[in-house]
């Protein structure tokens, strides 16, 4: 995957949605680097699949809803994203039913991701 | 008429629930525009996606989501900027009475 | 290669998550309670030896927890040395 415009960004996001505010700031990072053209990925481990869970409905806890926003990242030109599959496994996660497509990578897959990114991010 | 304290210092509004057809006609008088049958089919348009996505589009979504929901010759910038010019997704916005979206250049 | 820093005990969901991600090959530095994890003996320290990393704790915070005459091999820097470590490393990850 070559990057003409510019390094190549993967943000790991490993936090469940609404413990802290962490989920939000990852999702925003990766959302301000589309929309200044740099090519963007995303991983989710650990509790950071939990954000995948679909039907998520905030309006009793007075938050944005974050499953509704990981809906808009394919309108970003966000179309990488990747889950690690134990950790989807572990919550028996449906990622059909995920707010936006993914692919599921086991923990070679995961190494080679981080190898073919010029920058990482955790959150 | 909404009173200045219902707008932040940017003049969006504060509370979404404020909302109306007349209000955003009132938005959209400070930003000297006048709506047209275009400009409510892209308020409509941008509201819809704040309810799906629960977030207020950058350019390049609101670009995309255009072309998606009303043809492709509706999903360009030049479409957007002839109806709101500057910045569409940050104006148009604001007159639907929409939080300022996060990543507006 | 990677550069991985874990700021968190080996209890933490952060240690875990960067054992997944850790790669033969991976430099891992250990800082605040993430020293911990570099125990001999104990189960962090096992799947950290098994997974092919470099295992590195920041001295300051090693000599602070009184855990290095427990770190058998694994090697101890201080500041320098992480700003060596970060300039060896292309990417760099930070679990916390």
């Amino acid at each position: 995957m070559s990057a003409p415009g510019g390094k190549r960004l993967l943000v790991v996001v490993r936090h469940s949605p609404y413990s802290s505010s962490l989920a939000r700031a990852s999702l925003d990072v990766a959302l301000a680097a589309a929309a200044f053209d740099q090519p963007v990925s995303l991983l989710f481990v650990g509790d950071g699949v939990l954000q995948l869970q679909s039907g998520q409905d905030c309006d009793a806890l007075g938050v944005k809803n974050l499953g509704r926003l990981l809906a808009s990242l394919p309108l970003y030109d966000i179309e990488q994203v990747f889950v690690d599959a134990e950790a989807a496994q572990h919550y028996r996660l449906d990622l059909a039913a995920a707010p936006l497509p993914t692919r599921a990578l086991d923990r070679d897959a995961m190494a080679e991701l981080i190898r073919t990114h010029d920058h990482l991010l955790g959150f | 008429m909404l009173p200045p304290g219902a707008f932040d210092r940017e003049g969006f509004l504060r509370r979404l629930e404020d909302w109306t057809p007349g209000v955003a006609r009132q938005i959209a008088a400070g930003e000297n525009i006048e709506l047209s049958e275009a400009h409510w089919e892209l308020i409509n348009l941008l509201r819809e996606y704040y309810r799906e996505f629960d977030s207020s589009p950058a350019m390049r979504p609101l670009v995309k989501y255009c072309g998606l929901k009303l043809g492709a010759e509706k999903g360009r910038s030049i479409y957007l900027l002839s109806l709101f010019p500057g910045s569409p997704a940050k104006i148009g916005s604001k007159i639907a009475g929409l939080p300022k979206p996060d990543n507006c250049l | 290669m990677t550069l991985h820093t874990l700021n968190a005990s080996p209890a933490s969901a952060a240690f875990a998550d960067c054992l997944r991600l850790l790669a033969a090959g991976d430099a891992l530095l250990l800082l605040g309670d993430g020293v911990y994890a570099a125990l001999e003996g104990t189960e962090p320290r096992r799947a950290l030896d098994a997974s092919g990393a470099l295992l590195y704790l920041l001295q300051p915070d090693a000599a602070a927890a009184g855990v290095l005459g427990r770190i058998g091999s694994a090697a101890v820097v201080d500041m320098d040395g992480f700003v060596e470590l970060s300039e060896r490393f292309v990417r760099q990850l930070a679990w916390y």
